[in-house]
């Protein structure tokens, strides 16, 4: 019990320390999850207390990106829940067919498995010319593997799948290059992207937008920051714009839940009301 | 046989040199000593001969000093004599050579002591000689010869003359006693040196025989060793190269029986214990050679033990021997010798000679033991290496298949590994997920909770009203019960004297007063029925009513049901059948009376609201339970209405047809007392397929399977009576006069939808008054038929309506597209107000209306026509595409106007006034654009809002072009006609809410001018419109030029564009930090490149929050920094910093 009060006491210390020290805030973080986290990157890193990890990471910034690897997860696949992609596809991008120039924001991209999904699906409904992206994380490692969209081959058969899944009209192959067992995805895919640094914990509105997707984000955060995040994206979004969040997650108990309308309900992708 | 062991074979080299050398030594050192002494003997002689020189020397001074002094005595002897100065002459020479005689003399004698100092004694003597002699000369020459006689008469002269004579022999003598003695002394020194000349020839001589000797064997010695040397060499040579043991044993044994004469030859090899053949050389076919042998064992192992090579001599027979094609012999001699390495014998080799066996060949063979032995190793070694090799190899290719096989179970483990690691991650977000839709399922239990807990609350308190309502309806229904007795009394006196006075038995009433009368009494007749059910129903619901069962003979109910109502049948031309199955028993126990009384109900109703068909009465029997079935061919009731029908009052103002309000209490009176016999009535009916209504009673009676009565809930206004017909009867037509034959402008047009002539009438009047023209429908079906055909500007809506509640037609206008957008005023008698108001009605009145009330939901509703009523004006080439917008858009509030063309598009704009423009970009003779900037460029156009509607693509510098226009631009397409309603609505909406336009230009004006920034330069770099115009709305109305570039390229472009140019220079940028093509941070780097910017201010605006943003956009070369959301006081502030005048 005393053990268990006394790490909470050091992963508090910790996780106020990385604020204070690098503006990376994890403090509104789902308490268990990065618990469990951090636990992880303790034994890997080989600390004896997270103590020792707060001393050593407030005093070498070099341990950052390695610690940031391990708060952040990194798993994601293309095209996952293809139903959702299939919905928008069949509901969402007839609504922004109607608009002149899109924007669209991918929010957490993590390793840029949702960012290449859109903009295939968005070249697929032509859509893609006239689309900007916005493909932000926290993790500045994520964001460069996302930014070289480089993927292991073997993942590729997986993505395949889903791609046809989500009702792909193209082969997934005609995307991407495969040599030395990787895949490289077109380079044209992310001609209109901008990959950007920013969080969802400090930052604030940068564009406004009229899609978000924000798919397996939400679930790491406690309930403030949940509803911290959903302002955001109520605040980007163009009226009427379209809100993905994923399979698991909900506006239900948010204090945002009035400003959004749901459109698939079943896919989890919300519509802003007019405010 | 002799055995001859040798032990070691003599180092001859070694010693042979190192004699030779000690010969070639002693003879130099003999030499040298021999020739020292012949020196030493020489020098001796030379020194003794120096030394009798020296003697003879000394002895000669003497002699001629003494000579000297007789000269001198000779000549003063003369001169004395004579006196003749000639006679001195002699004596003048031996003076002037006396002084370099004697000192002649002390020197010669300097090394003769004695010598000296005879020579010391000597000089005294000369001196006082001379000194007499000059003395005596002088005398003679002064004094004459006698003087000098006498003095020479003294004898000392002669004396003196003695004693030099006798000290010069005494020294002559001595010099040569010491010449005599050197000379023996030199004769000595001759005989040695002979003698010594003769040992040294003698000993020269021996020497010399010495080393000849010596040389001649170290040259025997070296032939031996050459021969040794080339026997190594050869059998280096021969053992040279990769062999196996077996050519190595052939190799040597050739080599050595060729090298060392052998006739034959046999090698084993061992291993220390055990030895075997490995090869064999001249021995005859047939001999029989051991193949083997171990140690110890035979004269081999014997030799293999001792690691000696061994001689055998005079081989007896039976030994091996020699073949060839002529003959066979036996070796004489053999020499077994082992191969030796490190101590260890690991062969042994046999030679068979027939020549003697020299010593050189067992020396040799004992040097070749190790060479050899070390080669033989070497072989094994390299055998073993090979088979080691060989084994390696096979092991290496077996190692090459366990590591193929390793590496592809290693990549089988890596793709499990991977695998599980996706499957971990997979995992971690799974249990993330799990956690938190936990914490939503708590949340939602939470919210559960609290709703149980409101629902336990407002359960108990529901409870507690219901006992209390249960209290009031006793009370109530108690006081109905007195009450109805209370009322019949008076009203039987009303009955009667109204039939009298409708008799007109005195025919002093006039028509009309009769026909009064007649109403009285049959409003008086509906009333007493209306009290009797009232009465009813309250003592059923009082409890008053007791059961008493009685034995009810089911023929005799049906026959006295079938007398009662076949003249009805008759009367309505129906068909009544009464039908009691076979299996019903002929009796039943329960109330008659009462059973009667349902029976009855269900069956008048059946027949009223039968137009055609038959009425059926069927008695069957299920179980313990007597079913009787009602049924009939009427217009049958909708499933909605299943329950509400047997609601005591519900359909007074709900929306069950009026056609049933009839079986209104009579149904609740049934099934209250359906229910005190312990039965139930249940409904089966479809709308146009008629009813049944099935009674089901128990066969007996049982008091205590009745459940305890439930207080139905109260209603205060009653209701028309079940059994009278109602007096307002549905009219298919207007039931007041109205304006539908007249209607002049469809735009003010008032629906009216009131069963009740007279108030129709008075909301009539006040419409007209207010304006409209007005329609009145008297029914539901009416209404929507109405409101369908006309499409009336608004509704004034009763809810109590004879065929369908007034909700449902005001539902169902509000659900259909067609009329939803009429506001909807509803008028009622009973307050629904909250059901109303959310199925859309704009306002609601409850009756008794007043008056002033009407008029002024008549004013509301007048007023909301006209505010509401917008116009939009549509510009649209395609004649389909804009009456389908304009069908999309017109509604009665929004007023549509098309045009064609931009010319009169811009012609209607000039004329009249819109409050919203859809605007096609593609028209046949201008384009859109052009249309937009005339209306922006040219004062006498009205510019409303615009939306862009087209359907085309746009690329991103019209788009740009156009936001300055417009914020809404749609592209056609599948969802584009309900984006087009919603930003039309939302627009129209937006005007409404916004202030004149008039006046808001006014508090633009007057605040908004900024002296400072008045007609200033500023660069806006920003991606996103909405921020673009956020911006230009702050800053365009403060004088500042805006110029907007969308991302840090496009400010270059426009800073390198605008020095190049006339126009003003910009004096300011703000700069957005997130872009595409080129980022806020990276523009910002390249413009303070330039000289010519680095003093133009930059303001950073981004979205990121964090104190080193702050620092990465001021290190970039900004001014300046701020943080998004903007701040508008800030910004200015900021603007007029960076920017003062």
């Amino acid at each position: 019990m005393v053990r268990d009060a006394i790490e909470d006491i050091e992963i508090n210390l910790l996780l106020e320390a990385l604020q204070r020290r690098y503006h990376y805030d994890f403090r509104h973080y789902a308490q268990a999850s990065i618990k469990r986290r951090l636990r992880q990157a303790r034994e890997q890193l080989s600390f004896s207390s997270f103590s020792a990890m707060q001393e050593a990471v407030l005093r070498d910034s070099a341990l950052v990106p390695r610690l940031l690897n391990y708060l952040t997860v990194q798993v994601s696949e293309m095209f996952r829940d293809p139903s959702y992609y299939r919905a928008i596809r069949e509901n969402v991008a007839p609504h922004l067919r109607t608009y002149p120039s899109l924007k669209v924001w991918i929010a957490g991209c993590s390793s840029g498995e949702e960012l290449h999904s859109f903009a295939i699906l968005f070249r697929e409904e032509g859509l893609l010319e006239r689309t900007l992206f916005y493909a932000t994380d926290i993790n500045p490692g994520a964001l460069e593997a996302a930014a070289s969209g480089v993927y292991a081959l073997d993942r590729i058969k997986a993505f395949t799948e889903n791609h046809q899944k989500s009702g792909g009209k193209s082969s997934l192959s005609d995307y991407y290059t495969a040599a030395y067992g990787r895949a490289v995805f077109d380079k044209a895919l992310r001609s209109q992207v901008v990959f950007s640094d920013h969080s969802l914990a400090t930052d604030a509105v940068f564009a406004e937008v009229q899609f978000i997707s924000c798919r397996n984000v939400l679930i790491y955060f406690d309930r403030p920051l949940q509803d911290r995040a959903l302002g955001l994206f109520r605040d980007s979004l163009a009226r009427k714009g379209f809100l993905g969040l994923g399979s698991k997650e909900s506006l239900r108990f948010s204090t945002h839940a009035e400003a959004f309308a749901e459109f698939v309900r079943e896919e989890k992708i919300y519509q802003r009301r007019e405010p | 046989m002799t055995l001859q062991t040798t032990h070691k074979a003599p180092t001859v080299r070694s010693r042979s040199g190192l004699v030779t050398a000690l010969g070639v030594v002693a003879a130099v050192v003999f030499f040298l000593i021999s020739g020292a002494v012949s020196f030493v003997d020489v020098q001796t002689l030379q020194a003794d001969n120096d030394r009798i020189v020296h003697s003879h020397d000394v002895m000669a001074a003497i002699n001629a000093l003494l000579s000297s002094i007789q000269d001198a005595e000779t000549g003063q002897r003369g001169y004395l004599l004579t006196g003749n100065e000639k006679y001195l002459e002699p004596y003048d020479t031996a003076l002037s050579r006396l002084a370099p005689e004697l000192s002649a003399i002390d020197v010669l004698t300097k090394d003769n002591p004695d010598q000296q100092a005879s020579v010391g004694q000597l000089k005294p003597h000369i001196e006082a000689k001379l000194a007499e002699l000059k003395q005596t000369i002088d005398l003679r020459r002064t004094q004459g010869a006698a003087a000098a006689l006498a003095m020479v008469n003294t004898d000392q002269g002669k004396l003196e003359m003695d004693a030099i004579r006798a000290q010069l022999a005494a020294m002559d003598e001595e010099e040569a006693g010491l010449r005599s003695a050197r000379l023996a002394e030199m004769r000595a020194a001759q005989s040695t040196a002979i003698a010594s000349g003769l040992l040294a020839t003698a000993l020269g001589i021996g020497l010399t025989l010495a080393v000849g000797v010596l040389v001649n064997r170290t040259a025997r010695a070296r032939e031996r060793e050459a021969w040794l040397q080339a026997g190594h060499v050869g059998l280096s040579a021969a053992m040279l190269g990769d062999k196996s043991i077996q050519q190595l044993g052939d190799a040597i044994l050739d080599f050595l029986t060729q090298y060392l004469d052998a006739q034959a030859g046999v090698l084993f090899k061992g291993n220390g214990e055990r030895f075997e053949r490995i090869a064999q050389l001249g021995v005859a076919a047939d001999a029989a050679i051991p193949a083997g042998f171990v140690l110890r064992e035979s004269l081999l192992g014997r030799v293999a033990a001792d690691g000696r090579p061994t001689v055998v001599n005079e081989v007896p027979d039976g030994y091996m021997t020699v073949g060839s094609g002529l003959g066979r012999d036996k070796p004489r001699h053999l020499v077994i010798a082992p191969f030796v390495v490190d101590g260890v014998v690991n062969a042994v080799v046999e030679l068979g000679f027939l020549h003697p066996v020299g010593d050189q060949i067992v020396a040799f063979l004992h040097q070749a033991a190790g060479p050899a032995g070390v080669a033989l190793r070497s072989a094994r070694y390299r055998t073993d290496l090979q088979a080691l090799l060989e084994e390696t190899q096979r092991q290496a290719e077996e190692l090459q298949v366990q590591s193929e096989e390793l590496r592809v179970s290693n990549e089988e483990l890596e793709e499990q590994g991977r695998a599980l690691k996706e499957q971990q991650a997979r995992l971690e977000t799974q249990q993330v997920e799990l956690e938190h839709t936990n914490t939503q399922l708590e949340e939602q239990a939470q919210q559960l909770e609290a709703q149980r807990d409101d629902l336990a609350r407002t359960g108990a308190a529901v409870e507690l009203k219901a006992r209390e309502l249960e209290q009031a309806g006793r009370y109530k229904s108690d006081f109905l019960a007195n009450m109805s007795h209370e009322l019949r009394t008076p009203l039987n006196s009303l009955l009667i004297l109204s039939k009298l006075l409708g008799d007109n038995p005195h025919n002093n009433l006039s028509e009309e007063q009769v026909k009064y009368a007649r109403t009285i009494q049959a409003s008086g007749n509906d009333l007493l029925n209306l009290i009797n059910d009232i009465l009813d129903l309250s003592k059923i619901e009082a409890g008053h009513i007791q059961v008493r069962p009685e034995t009810v003979s089911l023929q005799r109910l049906v026959s006295d049901l079938r007398q009662t109502f076949d003249p009805v049948a008759a009367q309505r031309r129906l068909e009544f059948i009464v039908d009691v199955a076979g299996e019903c028993p002929p009796a039943i126990v329960t109330d008659r009376q009462r059973l009667d009384q349902i029976l009855k109900n269900l069956l008048s109703n059946a027949f009223k609201f039968t137009e055609t068909g038959r009425v059926e009465l069927r008695v069957s029997c299920v179980g313990d339970r007597l079913a009787l079935a009602v049924a009939d061919t009427g217009i049958g009731i909708s499933s909605e209405q299943h329950q509400n029908i047997f609601e005591a009052f519900r359909q007074a103002d709900s929306a069950i047809d009026r056609k049933y309000g009839g079986t209104g209490l009579g149904l609740s009176i049934s099934r209250e007392l359906a229910r005190l016999l312990g039965g139930s009535i249940a409904l089966q009916s479809e709308i146009g397929k008629g009813s049944v209504f099935t009674l089901t009673i128990p066969l007996a009676y049982d008091p205590g399977a009745v459940q305890a009565w439930r207080g139905a809930p109260p209603s205060a206004s009653p209701s028309t009576p079940p059994t009278a017909p109602t007096p307002r009867a549905a009219p298919k037509l207007s039931i007041v006069d109205d304006d539908r034959d007249h209607l002049v402008d469809a735009r003010r047009v008032l629906l009216v939808v009131e069963d009740d002539q007279i108030f129709a009438g008075i909301v009539r009047d006040l419409a007209r008054e207010v304006g409209f023209q007005c329609l009145v429908a008297g029914t539901a079906e009416d209404a929507l038929d109405l409101a369908r055909r006309y499409r009336p500007s608004a509704l004034v809506l009763d809810v109590g309506l004879p065929d369908q509640s007034g909700l449902a037609v005001l539902d169902r206008l509000k659900r259909d597209d067609a009329t939803r957008h009429i506001p909807i005023h509803v008028v009622s008698a009973s307050d629904h107000a909250q059901t109303a108001l959310s199925l859309g009605a704009v306002g609601y009145l409850v009756k008794p209306v007043r008056r002033e009330d009407l008029a002024e939901a008549l004013q509301g509703l007048e007023a909301k026509l006209t505010r509401t009523m917008r116009r939009v004006l549509i510009v649209e080439d395609d004649d389909v595409q804009r009456d389908a917008v304009r069908k999309l858009l017109g509604s009665s509030d929004v007023e549509t106007v098309g045009a064609g063309t931009a010319a009169e598009c811009l012609r209607l704009l000039k004329e009249q006034p819109f409050d919203c423009m859809v605007l096609d970009l593609s028209l046949p003779d201008a384009s859109g654009f052009f249309v937009l900037e005339t209306l922006s460029a040219e004062g006498e156009y009205a510019f409303p809002p615009v939306i862009v509607y087209t359907g085309h693509d746009l690329s991103p510098d019209d788009e740009q072009k156009l936001r300055r226009y417009s914020s809404s631009i749609i592209i056609k397409g599948a969802k584009s006609p309900e984006r087009l309603l919603d930003e039309v609505s939302l627009f129209l909406h937006q005007v409404v809410s916004e202030l004149p336009a008039e006046q808001q230009k006014m508090i633009h004006e007057a605040r908004n001018r900024d002296a400072v920034l008045e007609g200033r330069r500023v660069l806006i770099v920003e991606d996103d419109v909405r921020n673009v115009y956020s911006l230009t709305n702050i800053l365009e109305p403060r004088g500042v030029i805006v110029q907007i570039a969308r991302n840090g390229q496009e400010a270059l472009d426009a800073l390198e564009q605008q020095a190049s140019g006339d126009a003003k220079a910009i004096e300011l940028v703000l700069m957005d930090v997130m872009m595409p093509v080129m980022d806020g941070l990276e523009a910002t780097r390249r413009i303070r490149l330039d000289p010519r910017w680095t003093r133009l201010p930059i303001i950073a605006l981004t979205a990121k929050a964090m104190p080193d943003d702050h620092e990465r956009c001021l290190s970039a070369g900004a001014n300046d920094y701020m943080a998004k959301p903007l701040d508008v006081e800030k910004l200015l502030s900021l603007v007029r910093v960076w920017m003062p005048r």
